[in-house]
Parts: C-alpha cells; sequence; structure tokens
C-alpha cells in the first residue's frame, strides 16, 4: 500500500512541471478591458481609413486617366503581349486570387525564380518588385513582357501589336495624343507600361473586420470582443503590434513600410541566396525607364526615392515588405515561396534564426503556442472583397475571345528552359 | 576604451527628444552639441510632426560659440536604429545651403517606429565634428 502510494506521487511530481508546460503553452492569456491610447493610436494607424488618396505618379502623366485605364485594362489581359500567345498579366496575377496565382513561383512562359506579388495596393508602394529593382507601377509593367521564362515577347512585336490593332490604336491615339507609328518603339513601349500602370492604380483593398473593428471603437479603448473580431482574433492583434513586433515592418494602412528588409529567409532549394535589394538597386539605377530617365515624365526633384535610396552591404538579402491585407489568400510566402502556410512564417519569424547572407533584422519573439495561433487567426481575418469595381477584375468584354488568358497550366519548358 | 568609442559614449544630447505619446510621431527642432566642442547644431524636420513612411527633408543650422554661422562646412549623414542593429532606410544628402548657416537634408525617410539615431559627420576648417540626434517615433 506504502508503495502504491509513494508510485502515484512520484507520476504526480513527474507530470506537474509536463502539465505546467502545457497550461503554459497552450491557455491563453487574459486580455485587459481596453486598449491604451498608444495602442489605439497604432490601431488607427494600421486601419484602412487613415489610407490617404493615392500617390501621384509624376512620371506618368495618364496614371489617373480613365481612358488609359481602359487601355490598360485590355493589355492586362491580352495573351498577344506574350510570344507564345498564351500569356498575359492576368496569367500569374490573377483577379480571383488578389492577383497572385497560388503558385511557390510564378509561371509565364516557364517557370521563374520569384513568388509572384499581388498587385492590390502596390501603387502606394515607390519600389516594385521583391528587390525594388523598378522605381514605379509603370516601369513594373514592362519587364514581364520582356523576360523570356514570362511573356517572351519583346518591344518591337508589342509595339507593332499596338500600331496594327485597329482598336489599341484608336484607344492610344485618344489617351496619350499621338499616332503611335509616329512615336519611337521606345516611347510607345514606356507607354503601354503607363497604360497598364494606370489600371493597376485601381486595384485597392476592402475594408477588413479589423477595419469596421477599429473605426467602432470609443473613446475610452473598451476592447469590446465579439462586435467585430472575436477573442481570439482580437489577441492576435494585440500580439501583432506587441509582442511580436509585426508592426516593425507591416505597419500603416496597407500594413507594410515598403522597405527592404533581411529576415533570415532560407534560399528556396537548388537556388543561391538572394542578394534582395542590394542587387535590386543597382537595377533600378540603371534601368531607362526608371525616374530620372527619358520616358519619365517626372523632373529631378520629383524622383528623391530613386535618388537617395540605400544600397550596398546593408542591404544584402533584404525584400521589400508585401503587404499583409488578404494575406491568407496569397500563400505561398517570401520571395522564392519558400514558406508554405502563415503558421510556418509565424514560426520562422518566433525562431528569427541567422541569415544565409547579411544579418537578420529580426529577434526571436518567444511566442507561446497559443500565441501563435491566435496571432494566425487575426492574420486570417485580415481578407476582404477589393474596393475595386467588378468591372475591372473581368477581362473587358471587348478583347478579342482569342486573347484571353487560359487557366490550364502554361506550356513546361524542357531542362534548357526552351519552348518547342 | 578606444577615443573613438569615448567619443560616441559623451556625446551629449541637448534639447529635445519628443517621444510623443499617442501618435508615434516625433516633433523637431533637436539640438546639440557637436563632439569635440565648437559647433551648435540644430536640425529642424520639414515634416512636422515626423511620422514614419513619408520622404522628406530636414534644415541642418550650424553656429560656432560665438553664435556666428558655419557657411563652410561639409557634412554627412548616417544612422539607423541602435536597437534594431540596422542603418538608415535611406541615404541622406545635403544638397544645397539657404544661407545663414544652413543646410538643406533631402532624402530622410523613417520606416518603423522606435528610437532613430541621426548622426552628423561635419567636417570644417579641417576639423572633424561628429554630432549625434535622438528622435523616437
Amino acid at each position: 500500500m506504502h508503495r502504491k502510494k509513494l508510485t502515484i506521487l512520484l507520476v504526480a511530481l513527474g507530470l506537474t512541471p509536463v502539465l505546467a508546460y502545457l497550461a503554459w503553452q497552450h491557455v491563453p492569456a487574459p486580455l485587459p478591458a481596453r486598449w491604451s491610447p498608444q495602442e489605439v493610436a497604432i490601431l488607427q494607424s494600421l486601419a484602412l481609413q487613415s489610407l490617404p488618396p493615392l500617390p501621384p505618379d509624376p512620371g506618368n502623366a495618364v496614371a489617373d486617366d480613365p481612358g488609359a485605364a481602359e487601355l490598360g485594362h485590355h493589355l492586362f489581359f491580352d495573351t498577344r503581349l506574350s510570344i507564345t500567345g498564351n500569356v498575359a498579366c492576368a496569367t500569374c496575377h490573377q483577379p480571383e486570387h488578389h492577383f497572385t496565382d497560388q503558385l511557390q513561383l510564378g509561371k509565364g512562359i516557364a517557370e521563374v525564380d520569384r513568388n509572384t506579388m499581388s498587385l492590390v495596393g502596390t501603387a502606394y508602394s515607390p519600389w516594385l518588385f521583391w528587390d525594388g529593382r523598378k522605381d514605379s507601377l509603370w516601369a513594373q509593367a514592362l519587364e514581364p513582357l520582356e523576360n523570356p521564362l514570362e511573356h517572351g515577347s519583346n518591344r518591337s512585336d508589342i509595339v507593332a501589336l499596338i500600331r496594327s490593332d485597329t482598336d489599341y490604336r484608336q484607344r492610344y491615339e485618344s489617351v496619350f495624343g499621338r499616332v503611335p507609328s509616329q512615336q519611337s518603339t521606345d516611347q510607345v513601349f514606356a507607354n503601354v507600361g503607363k497604360a497598364l500602370s494606370a489600371y493597376q492604380r485601381r486595384l485597392l483593398p476592402g475594408a477588413t473586420a479589423f477595419d469596421d473593428y477599429v473605426a467602432g471603437l470609443d473613446d475610452a479603448g473598451e476592447l469590446q470582443p465579439n462586435t467585430h473580431m472575436s477573442t481570439e482574433e482580437l489577441a492576435g492583434l494585440r500580439l501583432f503590434i506587441t509582442k511580436a513586433d509585426c508592426t516593425n515592418c507591416h505597419n500603416g494602412p496597407l500594413l507594410t513600410n515598403n522597405s527592404f528588409h533581411n529576415t533570415a529567409v532560407l534560399a528556396a532549394p537548388g537556388m543561391l541566396p538572394a542578394m534582395g535589394r542590394t542587387e535590386g538597386l543597382r537595377r533600378a539605377q540603371a534601368d531607362p525607364f526608371n525616374c530620372l530617365g527619358d520616358f519619365s515624365g517626372a523632373g529631378e526633384g520629383e524622383c528623391q526615392e530613386l535618388r537617395f535610396a540605400k544600397g550596398g552591404d546593408d542591404m544584402i538579402g533584404a525584400q521589400r515588405t508585401p503587404s499583409l491585407r488578404d494575406v491568407s489568400k496569397t500563400a505561398p510566402y517570401m520571395h522564392a515561396g519558400q514558406i508554405t502556410d502563415l503558421a510556418r512564417v509565424i514560426e520562422h519569424y518566433n525562431e528569427a534564426d541567422l541569415a544565409m547572407i547579411g544579418h537578420n533584422e529580426a529577434k526571436p519573439l518567444g511566442l507561446r503556442a497559443v500565441e501563435k495561433k491566435q496571432l494566425e487567426s487575426f492574420l486570417r481575418s485580415l481578407t476582404a472583397p477589393l474596393a475595386t469595381d467588378p468591372h475591372w477584375l473581368e477581362p473587358p468584354e471587348s478583347l478579342p475571345q482569342d486573347a484571353l488568358p487560359h487557366r490550364q497550366q502554361p506550356q513546361t519548358p524542357n531542362t534548357r528552359g526552351e519552348i518547342k | 576604451m578606444k577615443q573613438p568609442e569615448r567619443s560616441l559614449a559623451i556625446v551629449i544630447v541637448l534639447g529635445f527628444t519628443f517621444a510623443m505619446a499617442t501618435s508615434g510621431a516625433a516633433t523637431s527642432p533637436l539640438t546639440t552639441v557637436s563632439q569635440p566642442a565648437g559647433l551648435h547644431v540644430t536640425m529642424q524636420s520639414e515634416l512636422e510632426p515626423v511620422t514614419i513612411n513619408q520622404m522628406h527633408t530636414w534644415i541642418i543650422s550650424v553656429h560656432d560659440t560665438q553664435g556666428e554661422a558655419i557657411n563652410d562646412a561639409v557634412i554627412q549623414v548616417d544612422g539607423g536604429m541602435p536597437l534594431h542593429n540596422h542603418g538608415l532606410a535611406t541615404s541622406p544628402q545635403v544638397t544645397g545651403q539657404p544661407g545663414e548657416g544652413r543646410y538643406r537634408l533631402q532624402g530622410v525617410r523613417f520606416h518603423m517606429n522606435g528610437e532613430w539615431e541621426l548622426r552628423l559627420q561635419i567636417e570644417h576648417a579641417g576639423v572633424p565634428y561628429q554630432a549625434t540626434f535622438t528622435l523616437t517615433l
């Protein structure tokens, strides 16, 4: 009998730290009754109500021209802008997937080495692509057209289409006031990018439950769970702005600072570590279509982002912070789609390992298991239909049927990247 | 302690650095004295309050201990977030001199809330001076 009691005691003593650890990992901490004034200010800075009007694009005189947006709308969905006739911008930037493609790596004519970034809200970013190798939305739109793995076309063929297709020629003349055959190939090509930009500027995120929640906060900052957000989502939001340090980079109403950070994301299998912003800025500075170039309408004083950009060794391995709006719809994550889901992204930042190249700006977070779930729950709540007229989310009705993108898998290249 | 380290360590940040309680934004001017002593340096932002993610310009004013404007200084600016171990998000540069000891510093954009340092290297009459400012956004 004595031995039995002793055994029970020993088992209980052995289980106690295990149970305590499990409780510490999995039992949520109680939420406070209200947000502090500082926290309310942070929440308001993250809400869509704080989003300013679209910034002007001084390099693009037709950025907000409705006719240019219509022209860009046609170009965006037109597969004739590819050498194979089956790749359009919308092949990778699919409206139904928040203008991404759900693939680890984008696939036009063939697979590229980068994850497809969403276009929603990118008109607010001074830099485009993961490494910021373009300094405007219109300059960005040009590169995939001539990338052999994406559209595989070239400016001569694209300009020939604008000059020969009656509908495009008329739209072009209406927007730019010039006959495309009387302008240089480079100028017409640049204007194709400007029309595409005018369309893409209209792709904007919609108000989420989080935004409605912030709009409904009272003066006392009462937490008010289960009005717009669940207790778990609110706990995740609290972590987002405090312990998890997410707002270091995912700040402002688009939940991105549109800057570049090395967060020690491992290179994708079979790839070398990406140089990131260090290489991206070099390319932006050399780009003939940049803010200071001949095809930009901007004066030197309007090109401050380019003139005062930070490059060099400090930016090795740094990639652009993506927006977290609609983040649950844009998996997989990171510049080469290395991380498949949000739980693993959170784990990545929780551990904050050493970087392969450069140095990791992030530090280990020490999040408990329950906190990681709460944070994920909040991130999943950041979803809403786009604040964009549905008209822009479908191919234009006047686009020829044979120019529309198909949703089947694009052709697969052989090992040399060639298409037969 | 090596001389440069001691120099940095004893930089005296005078003036006022505001950590506004509610907005995550700071106001200027910021004022300090150089190390080694000899220059009074003031920085005034053209963006008030200073907030994150906006490219903006500062005016740096440099005077000697008698209050005379220094118009022949060469100024280079660096900085970062000491607690985050990273530098500035941009490469600001002095692009003009409006006169009376003032220097226009263009290309400043902070991209995170928290404590920032702006470190000025000021070359004047063959002497290198340092002036360090902190501000909390």
